[in-house]
């Protein structure tokens, strides 16, 4: 890219940033927020000219082993979904039956079902197995939570790789399993990329399994560690805010890393 | 050959959904006491939705008894969820606090055991507060402590104004709030939000001129309704009162954006922590000079679950009977700000701290929400602020708005 | 004829393995599927399955103790359906539902399509335009109800930059609704570009160059390029868009909790506010249950329209 196409393309740019100004302004209320004293929804002003780091100092201190817990449950899921759902999607865009349009049915009704009833459903059997109050338990939790996001969307990307490719390699000797593995895998990375970033970000920010499944501190995700702060009297706004924001960096981090992996497209290479 | 294989193919599917299905329901069946019974005898757990503040006077109380305690503080909305999860695993806790009006839907379900068995009867107490944790003629919970609602009022905004003594009557109340009412302020501010908490607000006004939930459409409920459309007709309180919490509320007082307020003494200690308003307390205006007033009677009781554990249940009967006693009222009474619930310690109370006088007048007469419907209630709750939105809003005037939510 | 002798025993031998072939083959997909079927059967299938039974059962505090629930038949759906709030409830969830999905999209798919085009700092930018959905709610929530304030709002007070007088946004019945449809498109954008950008780069830039070669740029190219491409993204898009928003409760329950006079009360913050708050889970299970008759409408349509896909 020469000089010139890069200035003429910097209108682009601005235009761009006033895009996301706009809508991240209120991001931009929460930090702000989170850097002014917590007295009153009334007395905040618009730049936080008496910044306090109060809320900061308060978050960091109490919730560091939450902050442990969150990225150990939304890594696990992350795994575990991956792993469940790309053959699944697989299964599903490449064979055509009867059955099979049942299962994809049956996905998209578990779609459809309020969240706070499958967590009440899921207390008393977790109460039995002993998952209560267990990382691996809140990993099962979003885990089942996430499979059907993840092989519906994995699925939409993957119905576009042409039969061609996979037969190629089945004539060559490889089984089912090792052509999807060497294969389809490597060509659907765009989308198992995106799925694994949806999956993430909806383990981390989870609130619902975390306030069923779990009543100890020991195991407390940072979602529920911001409610230490709104108790029935006391409202910390600022400590809140300062928390909401330490919260959503790993997962700022991890848009931006991951985007670079959506930015090539997947199958025109492939046919060559 | 081809049936043959269709017959192999639908079995394992139909096996795995079937075993699927009733594999997690058997799992969720049996099982129960899976998570409890690992503490030693001599150990109590303790649940409610308080801060770490009352945690010195449950240690108080478990020296006393000679236990030690397991105290588990859930966040405010979700106790009741865990309460029901706990009734269904049979993994409640020893001690459990519930606010006042849930305790007849959890004594109805024969999740919590009778105090009688303990000895505690509530001797001295105010007669409200015992009502307020019996059910079916058997008590289940008491409160050391209990609030209601009262107008906070900053004094120099009624210095300027002129007013020197605080409104006795509704037509009092409209006149100094048109008065205090000006650009950058209003005269009048209350919490008329969508849930328990606006029903709550507009009890004393309903029941002070004499009305009841039983039927939310007599002319006494429709007057108090009609108090408030004036009020914010008047532009003496904001439309914002439809969305604002007590605690908003209170903001705007402390802020200087309102000149009365109605709300309860759990507040005094963020009042005084601020500098900005100069602040007092007077009792809520009836519509008659002739009535009292009858404010809801607000608090969290203690109750005893019952478990599998009746050595432990009698201890914690034990425990619940030293969180009562009048020296753990008083000791209450200052943690939380509340008034004490045995009348001569809740005088004393009033005497230490002057900000709670308004407080313990009222508490006197205070009424407890679930004296006349039980465990019908929030239904009843549903329906006052619904009506009440209804009219703020103008979607209905107030005599039609009740009408349309109390249904058939 | 000893190659026929030997043939027999040999053909019956490769009959077997090609029956157990063609079984494998018949097995594969739902093998690749075994561990997401089980999965979903173990955590969804009790769940839903117990929802629909208390749909028509009385279920109360009283029922998690004592485990009694008496059944009463259609009942709650009665009183739901004759209920003076049922109307508004169905009017509201369909406004809420459509409005935020027609927005989303639309604009999810005009900044897709405009951070497609490289330019610098396109690929921060766009990774940044994801911030809304990963707050937290309640921190999310909490500042919109500041930024909304009819008196101290940010939002107001840079309308009023222009003379515009205070607007009561979430205090007014119909405003309400508009500002938490607003807030929720804002949050759907990010999840819309980030799929619909995907697609877009999945979209082989051979086939540009090629049609450019015919004069299609621009409109054109996107009406006979990009779309008909991007069709089976756009369809899972929407369809999900869908079924997300009919289930969306905490953004509403934190704005306005369905107020006021319930003006922003949908059927799923009805049937949260039922079991929840009310404590009635018959109630709200019934209404869980039309919830998603409504959702299940719109996945036959999906079906139906990806069952017609082309498949090249």
């Amino acid at each position: 890219m020469n000089n010139s196409s890069t200035v003429r393309r910097l209108p682009m740019t601005v235009l761009g940033v006033f895009f996301l100004a706009v809508m991240i302004f209120p991001v931009y209320w929460m930090v702000n927020s989170s850097l002014q004293d917590s007295s009153g929804a009334t007395t905040r002003d618009f730049f936080p000219i008496n910044a306090t780091l109060t809320g900061y100092a308060k978050a960091i201190s109490e919730q560091g082993q939450n902050f442990v817990t969150s990225l150990l449950i939304a890594l696990g899921t992350v795994l575990l979904t991956l792993v469940i759902a790309t053959p699944a999607a697989y299964g599903l865009s490449r064979f055509r039956s009867r059955g099979l349009n049942v299962f994809l049915l049956v996905l998209l009704i578990t779609q459809m079902v309020p969240a706070i009833v499958i967590a009440n459903a899921l207390y008393p059997l977790f109460n039995n197995l002993f998952l209560l109050n267990n990382i691996f338990g809140l990993i099962l939790a979003n885990t089942a939570a996430g499979i059907p996001f993840a092989v519906l969307l994995i699925r939409a990307f993957m119905g576009s790789i042409p039969r061609a490719l996979v037969e190629a390699a089945m004539v060559d000797g490889a089984g089912a399993l090792r052509a999807f593995v060497s294969i389809v895998v490597p060509i659907s990375r765009n989308a198992i990329v995106t799925a694994a970033l949806f999956t993430f970000l909806s383990a981390w920010s989870d609130f619902l399994f975390a306030l069923t499944l779990t009543s100890t501190p020991e195991v407390r995700p940072i979602t529920l560690g911001i409610y230490d702060y709104i108790s029935a009297n006391t409202q910390d706004w600022s400590a809140v805010m300062a928390t909401a924001v330490l919260a959503s960096i790993p997962a700022a981090l991890l848009l931006i890393f991951a985007q670079r992996y959506i930015a090539a497209g997947a199958v025109s290479g492939a046919v060559k | 050959m081809r049936t043959a294989q269709k017959r192999t193919g639908r079995a394992p599917k139909v096996a795995v959904a079937a075993a699927a299905l009733i594999l997690p329901a058997t799992l969720t069946a049996c099982g129960g006491a899976a998570a409890s019974g690992t503490e030693s005898p001599n150990t109590l757990t303790v649940q409610d939705y308080l801060d770490p503040s009352r945690d010195p006077l449950y240690q108080a109380c478990a020296k006393e008894v000679g236990v030690t305690l397991v105290i588990s503080h859930v966040a405010g909305p979700g106790l009741i969820r865990k309460v029901l999860q706990q009734s269904s695993s049979r993994t409640l806790p020893d001690v459990l606090m519930l606010d006042n009006p849930d305790v007849q839907q959890i004594a109805e379900s024969g999740a919590l055991s009778p105090l009688s068995d303990y000895g505690i009867r509530g001797e001295g107490m105010l007669p409200a507060v015992v009502k307020a944790g019996t059910y079916a003629g058997k008590l289940y919970g008491l409160a050391p402590a209990v609030n209601t609602l009262s107008i906070f009022y900053n004094k120099e905004m009624f210095r300027a104004a002129g007013i020197t003594t605080p409104p006795k009557t509704w037509d009092d109340l409209r006149a100094n709030a048109k008065r205090l009412t000006t650009q950058d302020r209003y005269g009048f501010a209350m919490s008329t939000i969508n849930t328990y908490e606006g029903t709550w607000q507009f009890l004393p006004f309903m029941w002070g001129n004499g009305g009841t939930e039983q039927d939310i459409t007599t002319e006494e409920t429709v007057q108090a309704v009609q108090f408030l459309v004036d009020l914010q007709n008047d532009g003496s309180m904001s439309k914002s009162s439809l969305i604002w919490s007590q605690d908003d509320v209170i903001d705007q007082f402390i802020a200087g954006k309102a000149a009365m307020v109605v709300n309860g003494p759990w507040q005094i200690p963020a009042l005084q922590e601020q500098r900005d308003v100069q602040w007092g307390a007077f009792t809520i205006p009836t519509r008659l000079p002739t009535q009292t007033t009858v404010a809801p009677l607000g608090g969290e009781v203690y109750t005893v679950p019952r478990t599998a554990d009746r050595a432990k249940m009698a201890k914690a009967g034990r425990f619940v009977q030293c969180l009562v006693s009048p020296e753990q009222q008083l000791q209450t009474a200052k943690v939380a700000q509340n008034v004490p619930t045995t009348p001569a310690v809740a005088e004393q109370a009033g005497r230490s701290n002057p900000a709670l006088a308004p407080f313990v007048t009222t508490v006197q007469n205070a009424r407890s929400r679930t004296a006349l419907l039980g465990p019908d209630w929030p239904k009843a709750a549903t329906k006052i602020y619904n009506a009440v939105q209804l009219a703020l809003t103008g979607k209905a005037a107030p005599a039609e708005a009740l009408r349309l939510a109390q249904g058939d | 004829m000893t190659s026929a002798n030997l043939s027999l025993p040999a053909a019956a031998g490769g009959r077997r393995k090609i029956a157990r072939m063609r079984l494998l083959r018949r097995a594969t997909p739902w093998l690749f599927c075994l561990p997401a079927i089980v999965f979903v059967a173990m955590f969804f299938g009790y769940p839903i399955v117990q929802n629909v039974v208390m749909g028509f059962q009385e279920y109360t505090t009283s029922t998690f103790y004592s485990g009694e629930a008496p059944w009463v038949g259609l009942s709650n759906y009665a009183t739901i359906l004759s209920s003076y709030l049922f109307t508004t409830t169905l009017v509201n969830t369909a406004l809420f539902t459509v409005g935020s999905i027609v927005f989303q999209f639309v604009i999810g798919l005009a900044l897709a399509l405009f951070f497609k085009r490289n330019f610098p700092l396109s690929g921060f930018l766009r990774s940044l335009l994801l911030l809304p959905w990963l707050l937290p709610l309640i921190a999310s929530s909490a500042v919109w109800k500041w930024l909304l304030d009819q008196e101290s709002g940010a939002l107001n007070q840079f309308l009023g930059l222009f003379g515009v007088p205070a607007v009561p946004w979430l205090v007014d019945p119909t405003l309400a609704l508009i500002g938490v449809i607003g807030v929720n498109i804002w949050l759907g954008i990010p999840f819309n570009v980030a799929i619909l950008y995907s697609g877009l780069q999945a979209v082989p830039k051979l086939l540009y160059e090629a049609g450019s070669l015919d004069g299609a740029v621009g409109w054109k190219a996107f009406r006979h390029i990009t779309w008909p491409n991007i069709r089976p993204v756009v369809s899972v898009v929407i369809v999900l868009g869908v079924v997300y928003t009919l289930k969306v409760v905490d953004i509403i329950l934190g704005l306005t909790g369905g107020g006021p006079a319930n003006s922003t009360q949908t059927l799923a913050t009805d049937a949260y506010n039922a079991s929840f708050v009310e404590f009635n889970f018959g109630e709200g299970a019934a209404i869980s249950n039309i919830l998603i008759v409504v959702s299940l409408v719109f996945a036959l349509v999906y079906l139906y329209i990806s069952r017609r896909e082309p498949n090249e």
